[in-house]
């Protein structure tokens, strides 16, 4: 089901949340609020499922709108960081809990239990309680009892957090996959990019309740709007360093390195300050401007290394590359930037 | 530097040999063990003398007779009607009560020396011994006849003082010790068996006694059935309604509204527990007595004033379960509200996405996770609602007509304050030791039922 946030506004007391976002979930889409802690995206997801009320603005399901409905009435499943499993009862009691409250028949019940619990691979443990599971499983089960009611959209509120780096590789693809399998629609709250980029249809990014920019996790990848988007996402990080518009190129600050303007961006006037982001994937062996550094730190990820180099200016550049047995710390080196690859940012970080 | 410091382990040694001749002394003020012991030891009179002590002696007192009338040390050996009425009833030794309960005349030497003592002649003296020594005489008149008859008689009123030194009548009699007992009666009956000794040193003495008849009084009496069905009316009522039933909806209601005003809501049902007892009372008294509030609201509606409180069995029950629970209320409204804040508010979240409204929240959210605090409140209660008595002495005293009369307030008007004014200690103290026994079956009971180590272990409520 399509869901639209029409000018939607949250505060709390004084403080104002969100202000003024619209924002709309296609229909089967998996979409994710990517944002650092504090942006609002909790508070976004919490308005559509009905927990929070909304300040001003609308909520709409399909053609539907649910701006007033109560949560009760509004049918999405929420996964919660917690997993909000109810301590007391079986696995099997959890996920019927849904559809028991509705007044389905028994039989009914049952049958769709063992359905979604078959979907979410967790039939053995329907007649275990929340404390006699893993954590995995604790999500699992999490997930069923969303899914069971068939819900108009899936709410997922940073699942992965509480589980280790293991598990949340194995339930990253688990997600996703039953998502695809059931069609639904979903909203993926999480901090963390390579969640929302390796899950996700479309990332919306987040920053201090306002939506900065939403694309598809390459789009953005490749075309972040602002110096935000392109720090927010990738890893190893992006690197910036100042610079300044000089004759048709761009001059590092307090230093004698010359990079061209990308074709992907138009050509500042002379003498605007400007901010480079150069991803460690760009600068490396291949490329057609130098930039000039010594090797300050290198950290070893088995198939790559990662090389951070200071520049004379004492800007850090970071570098990932193969692993190579001729650098070493202290190297002075004069590594290759592929020039359209650099992102261009004004001052105020709007890319240019 | 090495040199100091040599000079300085130098000069530490004898210090230490010190010491551990020191030790050698208090030794076992160096082990855990010792000083674990003397420091404990305070305690351990206290809960000894404040404690065990007052349990020990009722278990005792329970086995006595003790009244205001015995007293609490020892008595005397007292002949009188109601004695011989005991000897005759209890004993079946009527004929002996009769005989020692006629007023009997011996001339005997001890009889003669009083005579001498009060200055009468030297020659009558000796006429009633020479004539009258060893006689026995059933009345008075007899005697006096006889002494009338003497060679030197007397005047009528030295016949009448003499006859008097010669009366050897128990009745109305006291003696400090059995043995003097036992020889006045002796003097009367030489004939006495130890049979019938044993049975008139029992029936006249004034002293407390072991006895087991305080619980076979308890058994038989009607009085108990009534006070114990009282007692468990009572207790189940106020628990069930108040200190468990009413905590509970303050403690969901307050859960519902924001934190200020429940807070403030929380204080005012607190009132009840922090104010003096009598004051809350009285307050209670005020308001039902018959020149008090509600007799004066509903007199404008043509009601006829009257005690309220006293008036029917109905109001006076209505009233003392009222004043107990909402005092009893605030204990399990605390409880119940601090293991629902304890309750992650994810799942109040959770339940409403999941379509159950408040009800149904409280009905299989918040309720099956407050288990335990309901079997905490309804073990506690229990027990100190059996020896609750403040509110209720206080408010009815037990009735009208003893119907609010529960045990604990039985035992008060038994032992300690009744209207006839002999205050039965020993029954008391029985009645006392049944209500411990009771208390402590049921907290076996409760423990064992409700597995007390699970209950202190762990929270039950996972985060």
């Amino acid at each position: 089901m399509r869901i639209l946030l029409e000018h939607f506004s949250k505060s709390f007391g004084a403080v104002k949340v969100i202000e003024d976002m619209t924002l709309e979930i296609k229909d089967g889409e998996m979409l994710a609020l990517l944002g650092p802690s504090g942006c609002g995206k909790s508070t976004t997801l919490f308005a559509i499922c009905g927990i929070h009320r909304v300040t001003s603005g609308r909520i709409l399901f399909g053609d539907r709108d649910v701006t007033n409905v109560p949560s009760q009435e509004r049918n999405v499943g929420v996964v919660f960081q917690s997993y909000a499993l109810y301590p007391h009862m079986t696995v099997a009691d959890n996920i019927a809990f849904p559809l028991r409250i509705r007044k389905m028949p028994e039989a009914e019940v049952k049958r769709q239990v063992e359905e979604i619990a078959g979907l979410v691979h967790i039939e053995g443990l329907l007649g275990r309680r929340p404390a006699e599971l893993s954590g995995g499983q604790q999500q699992r089960v999490a997930l069923a009892r969303a899914l069971v009611r068939r819900p108009n959209v899936l709410l997922l509120d940073e699942p992965l957090a509480n589980l280790d780096a293991k598990l949340r590789l194995e339930m990253r693809s688990e997600i996703r996959r039953i998502q695809l399998e059931t069609g639904i629609t979903a909203i993926l709250v999480t901090h963390d990019q390579v969640e929302a980029m390796s899950m996700c249809d479309r990332i919306a990014i987040m920053n201090a309740g306002e939506i900065i920019q939403i694309a598809t996790p390459q789009e953005m990848y490749r075309n972040p709007r602002t110096a935000f988007v392109a720090g927010f996402l990738g890893n190893p990080p992006i690197a910036f360093i100042e610079a300044e518009a000089r004759d048709g190129s761009l001059a590092v600050k307090n230093a004698d390195i010359r990079l061209p303007v990308p074709k992907n961006a138009t050509v500042p006037p002379d003498g605007t300050p400007v901010i480079i982001g150069i991803r460690p994937e760009s600068l490396g062996t291949e490329g057609d401007a130098t930039i000039r550094g010594r090797v300050s730190f290198i950290e070893t990820q088995g198939r790559e290394n990662l090389y951070d180099i200071t520049l004379e200016n004492g800007s850090v550049l970071r570098s990932i590359q193969r692993v190579r047995d001729d650098i070493a710390l202290d190297d002075v080196v004069e590594w290759k930037v592929r020039s359209d690859d650099i992102f261009l940012f004004a001052e105020n970080g709007e890319r240019l | 530097m090495n040199a100091s410091r040599d000079i300085a382990e130098s000069a530490r040694t004898p210090i230490g040999v010190r010491a551990a001749q020191s030790r050698l002394h208090l030794g076992w003020l160096s082990s855990s063990k010792g000083l674990g012991i003397l420091f404990l030891l305070p305690a351990v009179v206290l809960v000894v003398l404040f404690f065990l002590m007052p349990v020990a002696l009722t278990g005792v007192f329970a086995f006595t007779n003790m009244t205001t009338a015995t007293g609490i040390t020892g008595g005397a050996y007292q002949v009188s009607p109601g004695t011989l009425r005991v000897l005759t009833d209890r004993y079946g030794m009527g004929e002996l009560a009769e005989r020692l309960g006629q007023p009997t005349y011996v001339v005997d030497e001890q009889g003669l020396a009083a005579l001498e003592e009060k200055g009468i002649d030297k020659n009558i003296i000796d006429s009633l011994r020479d004539g009258l020594l060893g006689k026995t005489y059933a009345s008075r008149r007899e005697l006096e006849r006889d002494i009338r008859g003497l060679p030197d008689r007397p005047n009528t009123r030295t016949v009448k003082s003499i006859s008097e030194e010669f009366s050897r009548s128990l009745a109305n009699a006291r003696f400090s010790s059995r043995e003097s007992l036992i020889a006045a009666a002796e003097a009367i009956d030489p004939d006495l068996t130890d049979e019938e000794k044993e049975a008139l040193a029992a029936s006249t003495y004034t002293g407390w006694t072991w006895t087991t008849e305080n619980f076979r009084r308890l058994a038989s009496s009607p009085t108990t059935r009534q006070v114990l069905f009282n007692t468990l009316f009572f207790v189940a009522m106020t628990l069930v309604i108040f200190n468990t039933g009413y905590a509970m909806v303050l403690a969901i209601a307050t859960h519902y509204i924001p934190d200020r005003p429940a807070g403030i809501f929380r204080i005012i049902w607190f009132l009840p527990r922090i104010s003096p007892v009598v004051i809350y009372v009285l307050l209670w008294k005020w308001l039902a007595w018959d020149t008090g509030f509600l007799s004066a609201f509903l007199s404008n509606f043509g009601v006829r004033p009257r005690n309220w409180m006293l008036d029917t069995a109905t109001n006076a029950w209505f009233f003392v379960i009222v004043i107990n629970g909402f005092v009893g209320a605030s204990m399990g409204m605390v409880i119940f509200a601090s293991a629902i804040k304890a309750i992650p508010e994810s799942l109040f979240h959770a339940a409403s996405v999941d379509g159950a409204y408040r009800w149904q929240q409280i009905r299989h959210i918040i309720l099956p996770q407050l288990k335990w605090p309901i079997l905490f409140v309804t073990c506690y209660q229990t027990l100190s609602l059996l020896t609750s008595i403040d509110q209720t002495l206080l408010a009815t005293n037990g009735g009208p007509g003893g119907a609010t009369e529960v045990w604990s307030l039985w035992i008060y008007h038994t032992a300690l304050n009744n209207y006839a004014g002999n205050l039965q200690y020993g029954m008391g103290a029985a009645m006392a030791l049944v209500l411990v026994v009771i208390g402590i079956v049921l907290s076996l009971i409760y423990l064992r039922l409700f597995n007390y180590n699970a209950l202190v272990a762990k929270p039950r409520i996972e985060l």
